[in-house]
């Protein structure tokens, strides 16, 4: 009986471990009620099992659970329990090493295995942060890190370690995350069980992880996205497919354009999963949303794209705006949702809103203030309502390409400056703004209004003093 | 022929600002991201060629009895180890005569496993680093890019950018009266 989790430490107290979760995550591992858990003793619970399922995962975890195991680590056989450490925020290794959005097995101290030496006791420690935003590499892709990982699997990763430690057969670990060594690329092995057998639960295809590549980050885009519910409630509908293709091979393939959308997808998931959860007790919202809001959203973005490098003329820009509003009639639907829309968000209470509170509220507190939300999701929607209505109204293409460009030149300088700029080096800042002025800043107004925000953000800042001042010498953009 | 060698100090660091990142929560999901410190760090390149540098915290060291925090931007001295990912570092390049800044993020507390605990007994150690009086930052450089170095050999437990790493830069900065909180 070895398997404990860890309820209360000298040093730390039990309010800093997260057994409730450590337990959770083995009774998913097992997925059956066999799971137990013994009262605290000596700061730690036991934990107990009874499997009546025969798949990998509720093997392993009765091996862990149901043997003794007495390793020979060359000193003779020695009884070596396992302790989980759940969720210990700031939780540091000897070396230095932190275990926020991370975990390890570490193997008892006079084993002599790997990590050996980080660990000042005779037990194999099984240490996971409980509230990890870990993303790893897809099988299939070739490498591509975008793969979330739940806690259950990240515990039973680190639990594919343990039964090698406790059982002597630890194989060779190397320094390098792709090629995996062969120790991870076990682990990664049995993980990937635990992730087959989940989503065979759920109905689900399985979303495995490549046991050839070791190397992770920190933060997958993860949870629920309020446009790809409200568009066909699939992450493969043809909208969600085109906001992809913008964000990885249009913007998030320059470092400003990724650090960007760190930070928006930072502020974006810090509401979207719960407006997803107010939408499914609401079926009017995604109704609202689709024609009001995303679509038109979308719609922007593509006159964007199809601007970007082609220095349109006002009539071309309004050429391309009429392309997507031939259809007259389906223009006027789109206009009058976006005006319902507005209504609905506004609570006007004379166009009959009945838009739920709470979703108000959160969008109020949560989305509303950010720079990143108002400029890159509000803004252009505001931007292409205006121009639906000119357009509505009658404006022929010069006009309407006309008042869009001066909106455009008005907003897109607007662009929240992140941080990255100032670790760019010259050449870097030189590349970074000919694609912002080549898809954004394409008037000479423009330009000059993002360079003077960069130069007052840093101006001490070398990269950024000299390629700005040099573009003002040489073109004069900046005076 | 004049020596293109950079010098060990031709990347400097220095510490900006010291701030403080409360805990936040958030109350749908009941997920917290705990406290931290900001670490605010410039740095200037005073060689005629580009260096490059590692620009995340790859370890953060507590000493209780001088109070000192050491934020590690090098891989010098961790071990290889079983884990769920392994991270690879953050690389930057600066120009020559020229600065950049970067901003850290440590949590705003360390606990460790206690090694005067009794022998068997599972014991740590928790050091809050507004306790901290004195914050050193070390970063790894080098006149050249990352690069994976394909003769290290499988007894060299080295992590790769420890073997890439040519030198540090070492800059400390005393904390009077506290930190101020972040705005």
């Amino acid at each position: 009986m070895p398997l404990f989790i860890l309820e209360d430490a000298t040093g730390i107290g039990n309010d800093q471990i997260d057994t409730f979760q450590a337990f959770i995550d083995c009774v998913i591992i097992a997925n059956d009620d066999g799971v137990g858990i013994d009262d605290p003793a000596g700061g730690r619970q036991l934990v107990t099992y009874t499997r009546t399922q025969n798949g990998p995962p509720q093997l392993r975890l009765d091996d862990l659970v149901n043997t003794t195991f007495t390793p020979d680590y060359g000193s003779g056989p020695q009884q070596v329990d396992i302790v989980v450490i759940p969720g210990l925020s700031g939780f540091t290794l000897d070396d230095g090493t932190s275990f926020q959005n991370n975990g390890t097995a570490l193997p008892p101290n006079s084993s002599g295995l790997g990590g050996s030496s980080l660990n000042t006791t005779e037990f194999c420690l099984v240490i996971y942060d409980t509230q990890q935003n870990i993303c790893v590499a897809r099988d299939g892709t070739g490498g591509d890190i975008d793969l979330g990982i739940s806690n259950p699997v990240v515990l039973y990763h680190e639990f594919s370690h343990a039964f090698r430690i406790v059982t002597n057969a630890l194989l060779a670990l190397t320094a390098e995350c792709d090629p995996a060594s062969p120790e991870e690329n076990a682990a990664i092995v049995d993980e990937n069980d635990l992730r087959t057998q989940i989503a065979n639960r759920q109905g689900e295809t399985p979303e495995l992880r490549d046991p050839n590549i070791h190397c992770g980050q920190v933060g997958c885009d993860g949870g629920c996205c309020i446009i790809a519910t409200v568009a066909s409630k699939s992450l493969n509908s043809k909208q969600i497919h085109f906001l992809r293709s913008v964000r990885d091979h249009f913007v998030r393939s320059t470092e400003v354009g990724y650090a960007f959308f760190q930070k928006f997808f930072y502020d974006y998931y810090s509401f979207s999963p719960q407006v997803c959860t107010i939408m499914a007790g609401n079926p009017g919202i995604p109704e609202h949303l689709l024609e009001g809001y995303i679509n038109p959203l979308l719609d922007f973005w593509r006159v964007m794209i199809e601007r970007s490098g082609n220095n349109f003329t006002d009539a071309e820009l309004g050429a391309a705006f009429a392309r997507l509003h031939s259809d007259r009639d389906a223009a006027r639907a789109r206009l009058a949702a976006l005006q319902r829309t507005v209504a609905y968000w506004l609570q006007d209470e004379s166009a009959g809103s009945d838009a739920p509170p709470e979703l108000i509220k959160l969008l109020r507190e949560r989305a509303w203030p950010s720079e990143y939300m108002q400029w890159a999701l509000v803004a252009p929607v505001r931007i292409y309502h205006e121009m639906l209505t000119l357009y509505l109204a009658g404006a022929d293409e010069i006009k309407l390409g006309r008042s869009f460009n001066e909106e455009l030149d008005a907003w897109s300088p607007e662009m929240p400056i992140s941080d990255v700029w100032a670790a760019l080096a010259a050449d870097e800042v030189v590349k970074e703004l000919e694609f912002c002025e080549n898809v954004l800043l394409q008037s000479a107004t423009s330009k000059k209004r993002f360079h003077q925000r960069l130069l007052d953000r840093f101006r001490d800042i070398t990269a950024i003093d000299v390629v700005v001042n040099g573009l003002a010498v040489n073109t004069g953009v900046v005076q | 022929m004049k020596d293109r060698n950079p010098k060990p100090d031709d990347l400097k660091a220095s510490v900006e600002a010291i701030e403080t990142v409360p805990e936040r929560k958030d109350e749908k999901t009941g997920r917290k991201t705990p406290g931290e410190m900001e670490v605010v760090v410039r740095m200037t390149n005073d060689a005629d060629r580009a260096l490059h540098y590692i620009s995340d915290v790859r370890a953060t060291r507590y000493d209780p009895s001088t109070k000192t925090l050491v934020v590690a931007l090098s891989d010098e001295g961790r071990e290889v180890i079983p884990g769920a990912i392994m991270k690879l570092p953050v690389f930057r390049r600066i120009d020559p005569r020229s600065t950049a800044e970067i901003r850290l993020r440590v949590p705003d507390r360390i606990i460790k496993l206690s090694r005067s605990a009794p022998p068997g007994e599972l014991a740590f150690e928790t050091h809050q680093l507004s306790d901290a009086q004195e914050v050193v930052v070390e970063v790894a450089w080098a006149d050249v890019p990352y690069y994976k170095d394909t003769r290290a050999k499988a007894d060299d437990k080295r992590l790769p950018a420890a073997r890439w790493e040519q030198h540090k830069a070492r800059t400390k900065k005393a904390i009077k009266g506290g930190r101020k909180p972040k705005s």
